[in-house]
């Protein structure tokens, strides 16, 4: 009764009971790693690199955790992802999502080992999920046609992001900043208008928000360090010289002289490039190559501000905010569109110096400079400026809100209890399961801040049994509050897709029955 | 199974599992305070002036560096923990905001973090004394500039006062009459006065030349070049009315950036190759002699000799003196400061593009090596300074440098912010009062950590005390009293080792060092309480 092999050597496989064990296990241990970053007292994960430079960073996005952990269990991959996705759809709420999805698995695997077919138990979180659903569009409040209420809606919804950060001593600030900035894209979603300058020193409180694009260069030398109305060339071309690049290529001379005429050519090759780029009618020519003394001194001759070595990333936005394109063959001046903008001057910053372009052609561009003590505050901020950013430009577009702390879990819970009350069958254990995964989200900030979760997630769902509450947790006074009194707001969109993702992320783990690893490819050279 | 196990205990786990966890939050938080406050007590013995220097041995190329700059020790020290990363970096914010102050900073950092250790082990909630720290921080800054006196830049005794004071705690202390004065000359005459409020202290070059003394230490209105004239040749090395060009090409043979080779086929043919290498060469100085020019400021080049040997000779009989070597990122401030614009072609060698001095001249410092090029009377020159550093020996040198920096970076504390608090443990002492006295009013938890707060910022004075010697517990009593009693200009005066008011003494500092040690202090601490976990990643 010999079994045959039918997998290689190194690969392995787990089956039934033991894959369904090990995939909860990894995906309960990843939402119980980032848990306790979850709300406004949430609490921040140190990540040390164990790679060259020994980095640190001090963060509280879920996302930027669960990116850079070192994972083996398929299960907890799949964790990763939803929060990924979750950062680049919404870019908020990625930890309330592993943390949805790790707590759905395990009210799963308790139902699973009273013999609850999984199948079951998927069919009745999709029903659950949907009565949730409904349940939130059904309290939604949309202000898009009254302006002054719809800002509000924006602030509030910025604050309540912020306050989860670091940036929650200065939210109001913050919130302001990202509301004027998102306000000035005019429903874009396209968040590369605005760009983020990080600058150490200074304080938090001095971060500003700047109408126009900065650049952090330095002019060249001798060349004017303030134009008015300028028509900017952007371009990405080699302005040391242009190499003959056949390999190999090389001149024979047979003296002194006529190596100084090829030295002389190039030179006249260089000036004649400079003066096509000149004859372009710029008076601002930036280059994302180096720009040699030699070019550097021509256009310093003819009082164009030439600009060399601006990194990939800002001579794209460059090109963006001032509606010019990237050049690279200057034969065509008709056919180059160059950038406007109404001003270009050095400004300080700090200690260092930067060029900032005012008035630019698109109108929606502005920059964010944030000051802060050190680095690790300042990419901290950073991160959670974006979450803000991201959050309201989703917002605007669809300006659908919902009221925090807890409040939207409640509702939630209170609608899927009742639909279990109704569904005949095993499925309606499940349902019931899913209604108490969501409430271990407003038991988990009530943990995190340090107060009596059992209590007040109790007195939270006595007051949810009258209509129209709005009861949700006041962390600050550590008791069940008025959300809407106290403005803590959020997207209906970043909770429809916490919800939506995570239901799906549980589902697809639920259906695991068995893990084979694959045996790892070997190399051929090194044994 | 294990899986049975836990599913059971899930239902009314919450509690438990929050006990067990919560165990592990307080083990690494602990770990990180213990090991941010290790950093500080490092550092803690080089504070005040009677605070002692480090020796730090490098141990990848054996160099010695001797300091008492707090900055410096921590940016050699390289912790591996990262708590105790943070406290570096927070010396090296304060370095770049406030310039002085980088060893006050991490004292203050650490002495707050014993003081959350005792609160968190009574089971105060971390959040809730990083809110209460975020207030007392807000409030300490208000007591500050409350306490601190106006002070105009025309003023220079006062700016020479706070620079002095940064000075006296450092090795150099003993030259402090000189190195203030020097600095506050320095940085004013590089403030534009269409611009009062910025100073950048780009510049103004320091120049370190080893040999002589600290004393020997000078500014000088105009450039100063660690190089020797390159005279191979026998060229000038001292030029009055001096026409100066800064020159970003090569004057050597050609040489095209395509490959290439000259083919000599026979004898005659390398004669006249040479002829006209020499005839190229002479062309092109005989252009530069043209325009009138007769001192040559030569970039660096990578891609060939930026000077042969034959054109140095050409030049010495042209009576051009040649500086070569000067490096790229140096050409703005010597253009900015002789006025004048680089030339990168020899087409574009023209008159008006050229600077003028009155002299130009190697100046021999001391026997043997020690030679720098000096131009001084500049015409219509930038706003820019140069200071020659002297000193015995390169750990003097080095240490004079950055005792020089700090001192710079508190003049221009000063033009920024034009206020002044006492120096000597007052400014500390008299918030660790008015912070006691209003954590009363507070209510809750908050005014418990306040309370705490306040003991925490004793450590300025006591530690002051302990590093001169004193008896820091008689000294601290003491100083608390005098305060009480509303002198709130009572410091430790180190010297004569007593209490006395320390505004007389003209112990003063800039206000914005106060200030910015006390903000970035509480931020690193907030940030290092909020973070329960360490994890390990790629």
């Amino acid at each position: 009764m010999a079994v045959e092999k039918i997998l290689k050597d190194d690969a392995s496989e787990e089956k039934g009971e033991r894959a369904r064990m090990a995939s909860f296990i990894g995906a309960m241990a990843i939402a119980d790693l980032v848990k306790t970053t979850l709300g406004p007292k949430g609490m921040d994960k140190i990540l040390q690199s164990t790679g060259r430079g020994q980095l640190v960073t001090v963060t509280n996005d879920g996302a930027t955790i669960l990116k850079s952990l070192h994972i083996d269990n398929p299960a907890a991959k799949v964790l990763v992802d939803i929060s990924k996705v979750q950062d680049d759809e919404v870019g908020d709420g990625t930890t309330s999502v592993v943390v949805l999805a790790g707590e759905l698995l395990r009210e799963a695997e308790k139902l699973v080992n009273s013999k609850i077919h999984p199948m079951t138990i998927i069919s009745g979180y999709r029903m659950a999920a949907d009565a949730a659903r409904n349940a939130l569009l059904q309290k939604v409040v949309d202000n898009k046609e009254d302006a002054e209420k719809f800002r509000s809606d924006l602030m509030k919804i910025a604050m309540t992001t912020l306050s989860s950060k670091i940036l929650s001593q200065d939210k109001e600030h913050f919130a302001q900043l990202a509301v004027d900035a998102v306000m000035r894209l005019k429903g874009s979603t396209n968040l590369e208008a605005i760009q983020i300058i990080k600058k150490p020193g200074g304080s938090l409180k001095d971060s500003f928000l700047d109408e126009g694009f900065i650049l952090d260069k330095k002019i060249g030398i001798g060349q004017p360090k303030r134009i008015e109305n300028a028509k900017i060339l952007v371009a990405n071309t080699a302005m040391d010289t242009d190499k003959v690049k056949i390999y190999g290529a090389r001149v024979r001379v047979d003296s002194m002289s006529k190596v100084a005429e090829i030295e002389a050519a190039e030179k006249q090759k260089m000036r004649e490039k400079v003066q096509k780029i000149i004859g372009h009618g710029i008076n601002c020519f930036i280059n994302r190559q180096l720009i040699y003394n030699f070019p550097e001194e021509l256009f310093a001759d003819a009082g164009i501000l030439a600009i060399e070595h601006a990194d990939f990333d800002g001579i794209e936005r460059l090109a963006l905010v001032t509606g010019g394109e990237i050049a690279s063959t200057f034969d065509n001046p008709e056919s180059v569109k160059l950038g406007h903008c109404k001003l270009i001057e050095e400004i300080m910053i700090g200690e260092d110096k930067l060029i900032h372009f005012s008035g630019c052609e698109m109108g929606q561009a502005c920059t964010i400079v944030l000051r802060g003590a050190s680095q690790h505050v300042l990419d901290e901020a950073d991160r959670s400026l974006h979450d803000a950013l991201c959050v309201l430009s989703q917002t605007v577009n669809d300006s659908r809100v919902l009221l925090g702390g807890g409040w939207p879990e409640m509702i939630m819970a209170k609608e899927v209890d009742e639909l279990a009350r109704k569904t005949p069958g095993k499925k309606s254990l499940a349902i019931e399961a899913f209604s108490k995964s969501l409430l271990a989200i407003p038991t988990i900030i009530a943990d995190n801040a340090g107060l009596d979760s059992a209590e007040l997630v109790a007195q939270l769902r006595a007051e949810h049994h009258r209509e129209g509450c709005n009861a949700g947790i006041d962390v600050i006074t550590g008791s069940v509050g008025d959300m809407a009194a106290l403005g803590i707001s959020e997207s209906f969109k970043v909770k429809q897709a916490v919800l939506l993702s995570a239901t799906e992320a549980a589902e697809m783990i639920l259906r695991v029955d068995e893990i084979i690893t694959c045996a790892p490819r070997r190399r051929e050279d090194r044994m | 199974m294990a899986a049975a196990a836990t599913a059971a205990a899930v239902p009314s786990s919450s509690k438990t599992e929050t006990y067990t966890d919560t165990k592990r939050k307080d083990d690494i938080r602990q770990a990180n305070i213990s090991a941010a406050r290790s950093v500080a007590d490092a550092v803690r013995t080089s504070l005040g002036p009677k605070g002692l220097d480090k020796m730090i041995s490098s141990a990848s190329d054996n160099s010695v560096i001797i300091t008492n700059d707090g900055a410096t020790i921590l940016n050699h020290l390289n912790p591996l923990q990262p708590a105790a990363k943070m406290l570096v970096d927070l010396s090296k914010s304060q370095d770049s905001a406030a310039g002085d102050g980088t060893t006050t900073v991490v004292v203050v950092a650490g002495s707050l973090l014993r003081h959350c250790s005792t609160l968190l082990s009574s089971g105060i909630h971390p959040t809730v004394i990083s809110d209460a720290l975020h207030k007392t921080s807000l409030k300490a800054v208000d007591i500050l500039t409350a306490m601190s006196v106006p002070v105009e830049l025309s003023d220079r005794e006062s700016l020479i006062k706070s620079a002095s004071t940064s000075l006296n705690s450092k090795v150099v202390s003993q030259y402090s009459s000189l190195l203030a004065p020097l600095a506050v000359d320095a940085v004013l005459s590089v403030v534009d006065p269409q611009k009062p409020d910025l100073v950048d202290l780009r510049d103004i070059k320091i120049v370190k030349k080893l040999g002589g003394t600290v004393d020997d230490t000078e500014m000088v209105k105009g450039l100063v070049f660690d190089k020797k004239v390159s005279h191979a040749a026998g060229g000038p090395t001292r030029v009055e009315n001096a026409k100066i060009a800064v020159i970003q090409f090569q004057i050597s043979p050609p040489k095209t950036d395509i490959e290439q080779s000259i083919i000599v086929s026979d004898y005659s043919q390398m004669d006249r190759i040479l002829k006209e290498e020499r005839n190229y060469i002479l062309g092109m100085i005989k252009k530069i002699k043209a325009t009138g020019c007769n001192v040559l400021l030569i970039q660096k080049s990578i891609l060939r000799d930026a000077v042969t040997d034959l054109s140095l000779h050409y030049l010495a009989k042209a009576k051009i003196l040649v500086v070569k070597d000067v490096e790229r990122e140096d050409i703005e401030f010597i253009t900015k400061t002789l006025n004048c614009l680089p030339i990168a072609n020899i087409e574009h060698f023209r008159v008006e593009k050229l600077g003028q001095a009155d002299l130009v001249e190697e100046v021999s410092l001391g026997s043997g090596e020690g030679k720098v090029v000096k131009i001084t009377g500049i015409k219509e020159m930038g706003r820019t300074t140069t200071v020659l550093v002297r000193g015995s020996n390169q750990l003097v040198l080095d240490e004079a440098d950055r005792s020089l920096h700090d001192a710079l970076c508190v003049v221009r504390c000063l033009v920024n912010k034009r206020f002044l608090i006492a120096g000597g443990g007052a400014p500390e002492i008299e918030l660790s009062r008015q912070l006691g006295a209003w954590s009363k009013v507070l209510h809750g938890m908050e005014g418990f950590c306040v309370k705490s707060f306040a003991e925490a910022l004793e450590v300025i004075p006591y530690t002051l005390a302990e590093n001169a010697g004193l008896n820091p517990i008689a000294i601290v009593t003491e100083l608390r009293n005098r305060h009480a009693q509303g002198e709130i200009n009572a410091g430790i005066n180190v010297r004569k080792g007593q209490i006395t008011n320390i505004l007389e003494e003209n112990v003063v500092q800039p206000l914005l060092v106060s200030t910015s040690a006390i903000a970035l202090a509480t931020e690193c601490v907030r940030m290092i309480l909020k973070i329960d976990d360490i994890v390990t990643v790629r």
